[in-house]
């Protein structure tokens, strides 16, 4: 088959020019970004419904500019005289062309989607199959308008403006760009007699909605007669050389390649539902997101992230420093806001100070609480996280309930022995976690489970006292803390 | 091949005309091409000698006249013929990422019958560039190329429109020892050129051309021996003599000087050499130099026409 040859061989070519590879794999991307992150804000309902405009932009572009463009240029750079000595007819070129056109196109596809599902996470509420359909149908519709412009642009310049006009219609007002119901009404009548708007809305409605592709039978006949006009007018009017001209006549008669989409606007516009279809796949813009409840459960699950409006009032109230001063010792520390946090965020905590044991204990000790109330739902809550990043030394954590936190500190009970010997006996150690913080931002995990809770009091039971103790040899610690929450 | 075959007439026009708007590009022009010899259309540019090929060729419709190649119509048959000839256009274009060897292969497969893709590029000497880009290549490579193209199908007839325009004078000798081989090979082989060097060296009978009309047909031999021109003769002589009693010695047609020199033109050149040394012996003068210059097609063109060929 000389045709799939001569396909074949045009998709190496494009494989190596550099530019043809940009425009037709990476370009399509900057789209899909584009939509996704600026119009979708990432909701995977909304990628779902902007991904429909994605690909017929895609599709519209390889028409134009990939397929109508590339026909025109064969025949100006006199490549096409060539394959004339061959014997081989216009619609063998024609043919190949359009097979180049589509086996490139489907990569670029399979390319989006795949960002779509892995990036944006976007629903795949239809068949391959189905999608498969809406790509063909949709490539071969604009092929078909590309190749009418190549069959009636006499030269590149021609077919440029042609082209550009064209595009930068259906790109504003088909929905491609602005989502129809965004549209005046005006401008949605108009946008019926646009091939554009029937892939869009019919991708927007398989694809956000999981309506069958059958619902949009009408569409779908349209591109694909459209596109067989398009075939019929380029095998037609096929030149060889750029020398041969086509006649005003000529070029009146591809009018007749509009038809179906006259025939289908005045259908559409007589038709009450086609407006309600549209509005109906854009209320995705309206239902809150699947990602929204998530956010929200995650923010319940925050204990302490330090963002607050007045983080260091904040801090002063709820956090309590203690010392080792009761047992003779001579420690201090202090808390204070750090700016920026982990990750980004904006505040953490910095527990700073100096370990100094007394006569009667041998380690300093240092410790911040702050009350902690579980969420409402506590229920497969596993434990504590946070960020934490400091001077390497070994810092404790403790879950306590308030009642035992009232009386003592977990790090204490050996210095309380130490410092009292026999006269008072040495109190059970409460149970806690050892972390050594690194130079950067680490996460630190404490499972409740490990924090053996010898009170019976539940994680529901709340509130409880979270603590953050240092205990040591003389001298100086640091010891930052972010993002603390239960996991 | 049988005496026949040998004779048999493979491309028949007859009384051709094509016009484009108001210019006449082809005016009554006839020929035959017999199989297996090289024919060449000589002329200026715009002599319609590219139409003509175009038209041997199916690309172009006559206006009228009929054209038989390789006993079939070529706007009719036009895909029946493009199996059995092979052409080369005055410039090839190919995709500027196209390699050689890819190019030979694609449309080596557009035929039912193809030669053997290797054995062209060695015969064209093009296995060195067998992965180049069209793009990369030198204009002699690609003028290669493009003959090798001209090949692929292995055809009876091979079109070439102008090989050599554009070349220098040593990749101009190339293609002249690659289109000799395709008469050794027995192929019959049509070319246009407007280099009379081409005409001579590579043509078995030439057809000149003018404005769409044919001038003169025949063998290069033929043609210059037809010719009045007669062959040219300078000479140096011991003394002085005049002009009138040169041009009473045999044969001689014309006589003038210029810078000392004597400048006839003599037919037949042989009879006037020797008469003209017997007339010096009796002058008792003597000939001090003598340079002899056959006629070219160049001077029957001028002769037929009144102008150059590069005019």
């Amino acid at each position: 088959m000389p045709a799939v040859r001569i396909a074949l061989l045009t998709i190496r070519l494009v494989m190596r020019t550099k530019l043809a590879l940009f425009f037709t794999f990476l370009f399509p991307l900057v789209f899909l970004f584009a939509y996704a992150g600026l119009i979708a804000h990432g909701r995977p309902e909304v990628v779902a419904y902007m991904f429909g405009p994605v690909v017929t932009l895609n599709i519209m572009g390889s028409g134009f500019f990939g397929l109508g463009m590339q026909s025109v240029m064969q025949r100006e750079r006199g490549s096409l005289r060539r394959y004339r000595l061959a014997p081989i007819a216009p619609r063998t070129m024609l043919l190949s062309n359009l097979l180049a056109n589509y086996l490139l196109g489907l990569p670029t596809i399979g390319l989006l989607l795949f960002c779509a599902l892995v990036f944006f996470h976007m629903p795949m509420k239809i068949g391959w199959l189905t999608l498969l359909v809406l790509v063909t149908v949709g490539t071969f519709a604009f092929a078909g308008f590309g190749l009418t412009i190549a069959s009636v642009a006499n030269t590149m310049q021609e077919a440029q403006v042609y082209s550009n006009i064209i595009w930068f219609t259906l790109l504003f007002l088909s929905g491609v760009t602005f989502p129809l119901p965004m549209l005046p009404r005006s401008i949605q009548r108009l946008a019926m007699f646009f091939p554009s708007t029937y892939l869009v809305s019919a991708f927007q409605s398989v694809m956000a909605q999981a309506e069958p592709l059958m619902s949009h039978w009408p569409e779908m006949l349209v591109l694909v007669i459209s596109g067989f006009f398009g075939l019929l007018f380029a095998m037609k009017l096929f030149r060889w050389e750029k020398e041969e001209r086509i006649s005003t006549k000529a070029k009146l008669w591809s009018g007749v390649f509009v038809l179906p989409f006259l025939v289908m606007g005045l259908w559409m516009n007589t038709r009450a539902n086609a407006t309600a279809v549209w509005a109906r796949t854009y209320n995705v813009f309206e239902k809150p997101s699947d990602a929204a409840p998530q956010a929200e459960a995650e923010k319940a699950n925050v204990i302490e992230d330090f963002d607050g409006p007045q983080p260091s009032e904040e801090l002063l109230r709820r956090w309590q420093v203690s010392t080792d001063s009761d047992v003779s010792g001579h420690s201090m520390a202090e808390i204070s806001v750090l700016s920026p946090g982990a990750e980004g965020t904006r505040h953490a905590m910095r527990l700073k100070g100096r370990l100094a044991p007394g006569p009667k204990n041998p380690q300093g000790f240092v410790s911040a609480r702050c009350e902690v109330q579980p969420p409402a739902n506590s229920t497969g809550l596993r434990g504590i996280e946070f960020e934490a990043r400091g001077e390497s030394r070994v810092y404790q954590v403790a879950f306590l309930p308030p009642k035992v936190a009232q009386t003592r500190f977990s790090g204490s009970a050996a210095l309380e022995s130490a410092a009292f010997g026999s006269a008072k006996p040495a109190a059970a150690p409460l149970p806690s976690i050892s972390f050594v913080p690194g130079e950067a931002w680490q996460n630190v995990r404490v499972p409740i489970a490990w924090l053996a809770n010898p009170s019976g009091h539940g994680l529901a039971d709340g509130p409880w006292i979270l603590e953050i103790s240092v205990t040591g040899p003389p001298g100086e610690f640091t010891l930052d803390l972010d993002e603390i929450r239960f996991y | 091949m049988t005496a026949l075959e040998e004779n048999s007439v493979l491309v028949s026009v007859q009384n051709l005309h094509k016009q484009y708007g108001n210019l006449a590009a082809v005016r009554g022009l006839s020929f035959e091409i017999l199989q297996g010899e090289v024919f060449g259309l000589l002329g200026p540019n715009g002599a319609g000698k590219t139409t003509t090929i175009e038209i041997i060729e199916g690309l172009r419709q006559p206006d009228s006249g009929e054209v038989r190649v390789c006993g079939l119509d070529p706007a009719q048959e036009s895909m029946a013929l493009k199996e059995r000839i092979g052409a080369q256009l005055q410039s090839t274009v190919l995709p500027d990422k196209m390699r050689v060897h890819e190019a030979l292969q694609l449309f080596a497969g557009f035929y039912r019958r193809s030669a053997s893709v290797q054995m062209l590029l060695d015969h064209f000497g093009l296995e060195e560039k067998r992965n180049t880009f069209f793009e990369k290549l030198s204009g002699g490579q690609k003028q290669r190329l493009a003959l090798a193209l001209a090949l692929v199908n292995d055809p009876e007839l091979v079109l070439l429109d102008e090989p050599t325009v554009g070349l220098d004078p040593q990749l101009r000798r190339d293609i002249y020892a690659l289109i000799e081989h395709f008469r050794e090979e027995g192929r019959t082989v049509l070319l246009t050129t407007h280099y009379i060097e081409e005409a001579e060296r590579l043509c078995d009978r030439v057809a000149i051309t003018d404005r769409g009309q044919l001038v003169a047909l025949g063998t290069p031999r033929e043609l210059i021996a037809r010719s009045g021109q007669g062959t040219r003769l300078e000479l140096r002589l011991a003394k002085p003599v005049g002009l009138d009693r040169l041009k009473l010695i045999e044969g001689v047609i014309d006589c003038h000087e210029a810078a000392g020199a004597y400048l006839l033109r003599a037919q037949p050149a042989a009879l006037t050499i020797s008469a003209l040394i017997r007339f010096l012996e009796s002058e008792e003068n003597a000939l001090l130099d003598l340079h002899i210059a056959r006629p070219s097609l160049e001077d029957v063109f001028v002769e037929m026409t009144g102008r150059r060929l590069e005019d």
